[in-house]
């Protein structure tokens, strides 16, 4: 392409997709120099390798998603917490040493009270600011409490009893939540959810088309099954329940994803512009627009986990989920943009093509 | 380098003198998840009195919750309406929430009833509201009761009751929240609006009474639907474990950043730390309470904020490779990338929108921590980026004369 090289006039920006006329083909350097040496994503060769990626993460994810609907009594794909069913949450520190056993104590002084099926876990100790477990102050055991929602005044019996039975202890945290607000609660959570895919794929309709919309939505829907799948087996496995952070996490992964895919996606656009008189296939120009953009995905993404790793290790415990629920959505949302997106992008185009025969334009 | 840059450049280093200038002298509004405290949502309960929760009605139950909450004598309490019928009440450091939530909870209805033939209690139309002042006072017999005065208009008509009842020794019942206190046989009438009450009270209780008597019943009866309590030790924990994660996040950004990108890094982190310095000031500018949530935001941010600078450098590197001289190649790489940078931020802030509008508490502080945060990031990388690039290259340019050259690419 010796064309390519002499241009050496800055290419205007690509603007709104609502001038979609043939652009006079100027030939973008770079890209006609990746056509050259292509880059290791080839999302046309190893199609099925990346689909068979792809599933067998949703698969699972799926599976153990089914599981929680058929056997957890509000018929849930995950396990909802006290922020969308009600209850209370009790985080108490013991000053002395607990052992796995006297969690099934601490149960039963609640049970005793009349109280229903608490659940009571053993957690990690919390440091002092002097970085001790020992002392009048410190806290050698965590122990939290998950019961149903109860007067103070039945809530300070048990208390009273416990302190009798276990040692002295400090509230570390309580959280209470009535039946009508967790209800709100999982409502809202549900409608941001709904709302955020259709502002997302509004919003790239208006600025590209509405199948890089589509496709967009698939990588989205994929981020999302997979996240969900994540929690669900960890609250088959281990109990572990979602909370009004957890739908935080769900959407800041789509905003996230989405924002990979668009990088792609907007390259994709202006190689299609560029490449106008090549007569490429899409499915190489998308090839092409995958991996120019390919260091940009990754080293974007790596700086979000850095930053999500420090949390995780370092934050405490209060986040952990939320963290977790990040570092999976982003890993698997850059993924999904490089590898799910423009697959089923060039999928539909090609579709098309062999439907149409139509010349590609954006 | 043109004078348009110069005057940038000057512009920012005003901003980032002005922003330094502003943390130190002023301290972060902490959430109560990380100074210790407890969080109440009271929702208004339409009863068969008040079958309407009106603006009125919200504004005078506001008024009276937080004469209330100021009565615990806790410095920084606040008390907000959110929403049509609810009221978020927030006391940090509280040493017995339960019983702060019961006062707060408790309507404080006080009334007077004579008893009548049948010994059934009749309403005489004597409340609450013709209270002039509560005390807390001590019996001869060491017990606690509470005194009280009543108004000019209470007091006529107590007098008249107690005239009415004197000849035959009769019983007044004195109500609160619909249960009898006590139940005093009037001895001789009382024309001065002066009484007390008695009832075997404990200190706490008849304290509690006082104030809630002082502070006014509730318009309307409320119910705690939310509570949260954060003890002290959690809290301090909490501080210290976000704010070493919020260092440990940006130092392995900005290494990451030094190693990949080197001469470029440095400007990065440059970028980057004059982001979070701006970002942390416009934080308290817009008033954020710093949560838990909220810094996790901020720290996400940092880690995303850098990805228009990794837009912008890798579009550089580009056009260099393409052959572009130095200064073309920034340009055409700021041009080129901005499109990007602009729809992928747009969605970011799309998200953050609706979680604004549909969360509560922490879930709001996180979207807007981390909508300032993508919002100031587009500057910095944008404008801060840029023109300290030019800066650099522009004496770098002045006296070598020749393209400065990346490590990479």
């Amino acid at each position: 392409m010796p064309d390519a090289s002499s241009t050496l006039e800055p290419v205007t920006p690509p603007e709104s997709s609502a001038d979609s006329a043939p652009q006079p083909p100027v030939a973008h350097p770079d890209a006609a120099e990746s056509l050259k040496k292509s880059g290791p994503i080839d999302i046309v060769r190893y199609r099925w390798p990346y689909a068979l990626i792809s599933l067998a993460m949703v698969i699972p994810a799926l599976v153990f998603m089914g599981l929680n609907m058929a056997e957890l009594p509000q018929h849930t794909p995950v396990k909802p917490g006290i922020d969308f069913v009600g209850g209370t949450l009790l985080e108490y520190g013991f000053s002395q040493p607990l052992k796995q056993q006297d969690a099934g104590r601490i149960a039963k002084a609640f049970s005793q009270a009349g109280i229903k099926d608490p659940i009571v876990q053993i957690q990690a100790p919390v440091l002092t600011p002097e970085g001790k477990t020992t002392g009048p102050d410190a806290v050698a055991s965590v122990v939290s409490v998950r019961i149903s929602r109860l007067p103070d005044e039945q809530l300070a019996a048990v208390e009273t009893q416990l302190r009798q039975q276990q040692g002295s202890f400090q509230l570390l945290q309580k959280n209470s939540i009535g039946p009508t607000l967790a209800a709100e609660l999982l409502k809202n959570g549900l409608l941001a959810l709904g709302l955020a895919y259709l502002l997302i794929v509004g919003y790239l309709t208006y600025r590209f088309q509405w199948d890089f919309a589509l496709a967009a939505l698939v990588a989205l829907a994929h981020d999302t099954v997979i996240v969900f799948g994540l929690f669900a087996a960890l609250g088959y496995l281990y109990g572990v329940e979602v909370n009004s952070l957890f739908i935080t996490a769900i959407l800041t992964v789509v905003g996230f994803s989405v924002h990979d895919t668009i990088v792609v996606f907007d390259r994709l656009r202006e190689n299609t512009r560029l490449l106008y008189s090549k007569k490429l296939p899409f499915a190489e120009i998308a090839n092409i627009s995958v991996n120019q953009t390919l260091a940009r995905s990754i080293n974007t993404s790596l700086t979000a986990l850095l930053a999500l790793l420090a949390l995780w290790f370092l934050g405490g415990s209060t986040l952990r989920d939320f963290v977790l629920a990040l570092i999976v959505g982003i890993t698997v949302g850059t993924y999904s943009s490089i590898c799910v997106a423009s697959l089923w992008l060039t999928w539909w185009r090609s579709l098309q093509r062999s439907g149409e025969a139509t010349t590609t334009t954006v | 380098m043109r004078s348009a840059g110069k005057g940038l450049l000057l512009v920012i280093i005003a901003l980032v003198a002005g922003a330094i200038y502003y943390s130190v002298e002023h301290q972060p509004r902490l959430g109560l998840d990380l100074k210790g405290g407890t969080r109440l949502t009271l929702e208004a309960v339409p009863s068969a009195a008040v079958p309407d929760i009106t603006p009125p009605v919200m504004d005078s139950l506001h008024t009276v919750i937080e004469q209330r909450v100021n009565q615990f004598g806790v410095s920084e309490a606040i008390v907000q309406k959110a929403g049509d019928k609810r009221l978020i009440v927030e006391i940090p450091g509280v040493k017995n929430p339960e019983e702060a939530k019961r006062q707060l909870g408790q309507v404080g209805n006080l009334e007077f009833k004579k008893e009548g033939p049948d010994g059934n209690w009749q309403d005489i139309g004597l409340t609450g509201k013709d209270l002039k002042r509560a005390r807390l006072e001590t019996s001869q017999g060491g017990e606690w009761i509470i005194g009280f005065s009543l108004s000019r208009q209470g007091a006529e008509r107590f007098g008249q009751l107690t005239k009415e009842l004197a000849p035959t020794n009769g019983r007044i019942g004195i109500f609160f929240d619909n249960k009898l206190v006590s139940a005093p046989a009037v001895q001789s009438p009382i024309l001065q609006g002066e009484g007390i009450i008695e009832g075997a009270f404990t200190r706490e209780e008849a304290k509690t009474m006082v104030d809630v008597l002082n502070a006014g019943a509730l318009p309307v009866d409320v119910e705690v639907i939310e509570e949260s309590t954060v003890g002290a030790l959690l809290g301090e924990t909490s501080i210290r474990q976000s704010l070493l994660a919020g260092l440990v996040g940006f130092g392995l950004v900005a290494l990451f950043m030094l190693v990949y990108y080197r001469t470029q890094g440095v400007v990065a982190v440059l970028a980057l730390a004059i982001y979070a310095l701006l970002s942390y000031v416009l934080f308290m500018l817009v008033g954020v309470t710093f949560t838990m949530a909220g810094i996790a935001g901020f720290i996400l941010s940092i880690g995303m904020a850098v990805d228009a600078n990794i837009l912008i450098f890798e579009r550089m590197k580009e056009e260099l490779r393409a052959g572009r001289a130095m200064v073309k190649a920034v340009e055409v790489g700021f041009d080129r990338a901005f499109p990007s940078i602009f729809d992928s931020n747009m969605t970011t802030l799309i998200t953050c929108a609706l979680l604004w509008w549909l969360g509560t508490g922490a879930v709001k502080g996180f979207a807007l921590t981390l909508a300032i945060g993508v919002a100031v990031s587009m500057f910095s990388a944008i404008t801060v980026t840029r023109t300290i690039l030019q800066v650099v290259m522009g004496t770098q340019a002045a006296t070598r004369q020749q393209p400065v050259t990346f490590s990479r690419g």
